[in-house]
């Protein structure tokens, strides 16, 4: 360190500091990399912006989605780059399916089991050896309990119409078709090329043919609640299959008196005067008995039966629900109705009352079902390459009404369709050679517009294995448009050996 | 000036090469077949992830680099001078590194054409490794005399501002930035370049002045302040610098020299005042800066929450740390990493501006702290030739040399990390660039000349004065 100058000031002291504070710096770009790569990577790895899961959608084989004949609903396709889109089998399916698309991300049951289908989801154990192997993930096919030849009948049988068609195993819960109309074309959403102005137009489109109306469509029901009610009356014990009342018929002619207000019926002159019990007031739709009968069961009975078969909370389900209610749930009165108007006109389904198709046909499976309720489904097993298949078993929902008061609403339901009164309300409706049960709806708005056309039934009636609803936005009386649609539904899987 | 040519000598070359009188260098063929090890595993490792083979990636360009290394070795026994065995086979590691990461990047990122046949990225890569390790090994060897330097800074310094300001009227704009100076087939960024002769001018001036900014002080009421009219012309070398620098937008580079001028005025003064005013006036300018440039603001907004802009000026950092993150500790492997989406890297101008974050997920926080560590090893040598020098010029050259390797290092890996705000400098010996590693193998070159002491002797102070007065009278 010494220069030609003689004596130099040293500058190891200087260099020294410069060497620490450059030390602590590159340090501090280790803590960094630690908080980045240790304590932050959990949530980052998992992130869908994350570029591996990202590229795993595109290039790990998404699990194909099956029906329960093994007609393939959902495969994949690649693209010029040779990244994968999905292909689906056609729109019927699409309201159940739904898409898997990189610019819109997923809907239906590519969203709800996105993470099974892509392999991405396993337990942690599995996983964290996976990292070293050869196929990191695990992507799994799923077999539906949906029958695709039932689900395309039930698209074109409902036609034109806005609609929508819930067919279930009422012993199982298995879901049989789940149509939703208008209906669209989910490959065009999925297959990048098409992507953009595909999803554009469906948005733009008045007739929302994004909207799975079996699941997320809610409407007012009209005479099909009546089964509710009846559900309601006789598990409470407020009524009997033998229960008349005395001012029916009267009130028949000029309207039941509620706190000043009247509420009307009159449009089953058939009857006469005659007093109705449950099979008689079911076979001819009338309003006053039911009317009464919601009174007598009480407001916090009726909402209890209701809330047992899934009303008041999302139903349990493959695919997200829209809630059914019986009432706003704001009024003063048990069970949340402002008063005994909206209790009688609730009892017959004209009040607050909104349901889904698939709640009305779990109302259904559980009159077949002698009482009891299974939760719905739709996935009836799932195969992956690594874990295997596994199965999913059927499960009770719970009890709602005994046997013995099942059999009694089965046998009102039975009347309504194949009795000499009740066949003019459910015209078509009937399984020729089976006995079937089944009640329509006719579901006034209010406004000017055609009321909905309901149907809810099952078949054959004294061992049923197949429960159905069906709604017809704006189409007219239930007989006349539901029902037929139900009753060759309903044949067409019965005869078709399914 | 002549070098006296030892009476044992038999062979005299020309003066500037010496007389061949080779002198094993142990050490550093130990470590460079250390590191040939090292990048045979890792080639080992990628090429049997990539192509699920048991084989090498990419034989010819393995063989070539390490080819060159043992060529720049062998040179360096036959000129057989004293020069620091560390070195080379540090650079050499990153430059391995480097060299892996380009082979298992998309190729087509990068493509040029020399002479009617295309090069992809790693082949170019490879070219400038080489040429970068050639331009090291030359200077080791042959520059014996730094008055070229010494001499002339005031010229140097003219010459760079003059290449700046070239580069800022004719320059070629990629990316909203001014950088690149074309000429033909060559094109370069002359701020790489900068960085070299703004150590030189700084090491000039600071050590004909350093006893003067040591000893006096400017008294302004009761503080006592360093000599700032000694400062001045400094301080306007490196305003001029900066402010072309921030106009171009190379915030970047801006740091840099920021950052090398304040630690190498501490290393000579040891004022701990002078870098605090420094850093106060750093902190004003960046406020100004944010104030009035819409493009520092953006970096700063993004620096302080990526995530508001995740698909739009969030995206390239967010998608770095992504990559730490997949890394973890032990990192994904060579290869195995860097999942392409629509054929594509997962971060954009990953093989310039992201080495480190690529590096972190393929080898992991354990590969980075030893990469972090191979740098401090490049600047502890560094530092330690400046320490021993011989006089204070060849002192601060060397530790600012080093110094500029550290510091450059330091902010792009911090910007990787969202450490600080993210600036386009490349990672020195790793990033895919020609300007880059040219002027990094010029930094280790002259590192390499100035550890031996067998240099020519420093001029007398004398003609030491007598160049500083008229360099003085001249930047007057």
């Amino acid at each position: 360190m010494i220069g030609s100058e003689g004596t130099r000031r040293p500058l190891a002291g200087s260099t020294f500091h410069v060497a620490l504070a450059l030390s602590v710096a590159f340090a501090v770009l280790a803590g960094a990399a630690g908080y980045w790569g240790v304590i932050r990577s959990a949530e980052l790895v998992r992130a869908p912006d994350d570029a591996a899961v990202i590229a795993a959608a595109r290039t790990v084989p998404r699990g194909r989605i099956l029906d329960r004949s093994g007609t393939v609903l959902a495969r994949n396709k690649a693209d010029a780059n040779g990244e994968l889109y999905r292909v689906y089998a056609g729109p019927a399916i699409s309201q159940v399916v739904g898409y898997a698309s990189r610019q819109y991300g997923e809907a239906g049951l590519e969203r709800a089991y996105d993470a099974e289908l892509s392999g991405l989801a396993g337990d942690p154990l599995t996983d964290a050896f996976a990292k070293f192997g050869t196929n990191r993930y695990d992507p799994k096919d799923l077999t539906l309990s949906i029958s695709y030849d039932l689900q395309k009948a039930a698209v074109s049988a409902l036609g034109k119409h806005r609609g929508a068609v819930v067919m279930l195993d009422p012993r199982t819960g298995e879901v049989l078709a789940l149509a939703s109309t208008p209906t669209y074309n989910a490959s065009t959403i999925a297959n990048p090329a098409t992507s953009q102005a595909a999803f554009a137009a469906l948005q733009d489109d008045p007739a929302q043919p994004l909207l799975p109306r079996a699941t997320l469509g809610r409407y007012v029901p009209g005479s099909v609640f009546k089964i509710v009610t009846a559900i309601a009356g006789l598990g409470s014990g407020a009524i009997t299959p033998a229960t008349t009342y005395k001012q029916q018929p009267g009130a028949e002619k000029n309207g039941l008196l509620l706190e000043g207000y009247r509420v009307h019926d009159g449009h089953h002159p058939q009857t006469g005067s005659k007093l109705l019990d449950l099979v008689g007031a079911t076979e001819v739709s009338c309003n006053i008995w039911y009317a009464l009968t919601g009174l007598r069961t009480g407001g916090a009975d009726l909402v209890d039966y209701a809330e047992r078969m899934g009303f008041g909370s999302a139903i349990p389900f493959d695919l997200p629900t829209a809630v059914s209610q019986v009432t706003n749930g704001d009024g003063k009165e048990p069970g949340g109705f402002v008063d005994d108007v909206e209790l009688a006109n609730a009892a017959y389904g004209q009040a607050e009352t909104f349901v889904t198709p698939l709640q009305m046909a779990l109302v259904a499976a559980t009159v077949a079902n002698d009482g009891e309720l299974m939760r719905p489904r739709l996935v009836a097993s799932m195969t992956g390459q690594r874990s295997g298949t596994r199965t999913i078993g059927s499960q009770s929902m719970g009890r709602v009404i005994p046997v013995a008061d099942a059999e009694a609403i089965k046998a009102a339901m039975v009347q309504a369709v194949e009795g000499p009164l009740g066949r003019l309300f459910t015209t078509g409706a009937k399984v020729s050679g089976v006995t079937t049960a089944g009640k329509s709806g006719t579901a006034e708005l209010g406004g000017s517009g055609e009321p909905h056309s309901w149907f809810i039934g099952f078949a054959p009636a004294d061992n049923p294995t197949v429960a159905i609803a069906v709604l017809v936005e704006q189409a007219g009386r239930g007989g006349e448009v539901a029902a037929p649609i139900a009753g060759r539904l309903m044949t067409r899987y019965l005869q078709g050996g399914q | 000036m002549a070098v006296r040519a030892p009476a044992a000598a038999p062979v005299t070359l020309p003066r500037v090469l010496g007389p061949i009188r080779p002198r094993a260098r142990w050490q550093e063929l130990r470590l460079l077949a250390l590191v040939a090890g090292a990048l045979a595993v890792g080639s080992l490792s990628l090429g049997t992830t990539v192509t699920g083979r048991f084989g090498l990636q990419d034989v010819r360009g393995l063989a070539v680099y390490l080819g060159a290394l043992l060529v720049a070795h062998v040179a360096q026994v036959l000129a057989g001078r004293r020069t620091d065995q560390v070195l080379l086979p540090a650079v050499a590691m990153l430059g391995g590194i480097s060299l892996l990461l380009m082979e298992r990047l998309p190729q087509d990122l990068v493509v040029q054409h020399f002479f009617g046949s295309s090069y992809g990225l790693a082949d170019v890569q490879l070219i400038w490794l080489v040429g970068a390790i050639a331009v090291a090994t030359i200077l080791g060897i042959v520059v014996r005399s730094d008055s070229w330097l010494r001499r002339y800074k005031y010229t140097w310094a003219a010459a760079g501002v003059g290449l700046l300001l070239l580069t800022f009227v004719l320059g070629t704009e990629i990316n909203g930035q001014r950088l690149t100076l074309e000429f033909g087939p060559i094109s370069g960024q002359p701020s790489e370049l900068l960085k070299v002769i703004l150590v030189v001018f700084l090491a000039g001036y600071l050590s004909e002045n350093r006893a003067l900014l040591v000893e006096q002080d400017t008294r302004v009421g009761p503080l006592r302040l360093p000599p700032l009219p000694y400062l001045a012309p400094m301080v306007a070398m490196w305003a001029i610098a900066l402010g072309i620098v921030v106009v171009q937008r190379d915030l970047g580079a801006a740091l840099l020299f920021f950052g090398v001028f304040l630690a190498l005025i501490y290393a000579a003064t040891g004022r701990l005042s002078l870098v605090l005013i420094g850093l106060v006036l750093f902190l004003l300018g960046s406020a100004a800066m944010a104030n009035l440039f819409e493009h520092v603001r953006t970096r700063i907004d993004v620096w302080l929450d990526p995530f508001a802009d995740p698909l739009g000026t969030g995206y390239q950092v967010i998608q770095a740390l992504h990559a730490f993150a997949r890394g973890g500790l032990l990192g994904v492997g060579l290869g195995a990493g860097l999942p392409e989406v629509g054929g594509r890297p997962p971060i954009p101008e990953i093989h310039t501006d992201f080495p480190f974050a690529a590096l972190g997920e393929e080898l992991g926080i354990v590969g980075l702290v030893a990469i972090l560590g191979i740098y401090l090893v490049i600047v502890q040598r560094g530092l330690r030739i400046g320490v021993a020098a011989a006089d204070d010029f060849r002192s601060l050259l060397a530790i600012g040399l080093a110094l500029v390797i550290g510091i450059q290092a330091f902010i792009i890996a911090a910007g990787n990390l969202k450490v600080l705000p993210l600036t386009g400098v490349t990672l020195p010996f790793i990033s895919y660039g020609g300007s880059s590693l040219l002027a990094n193998g010029l930094v280790v070159g002259l590192l390499l000349a100035l550890s031996d002491k067998g240099v020519e002797p420093p001029p007398p102070p004398g003609t030491q004065s007598r160049w500083r007065r008229l360099g003085r009278s001249g930047a007057a």
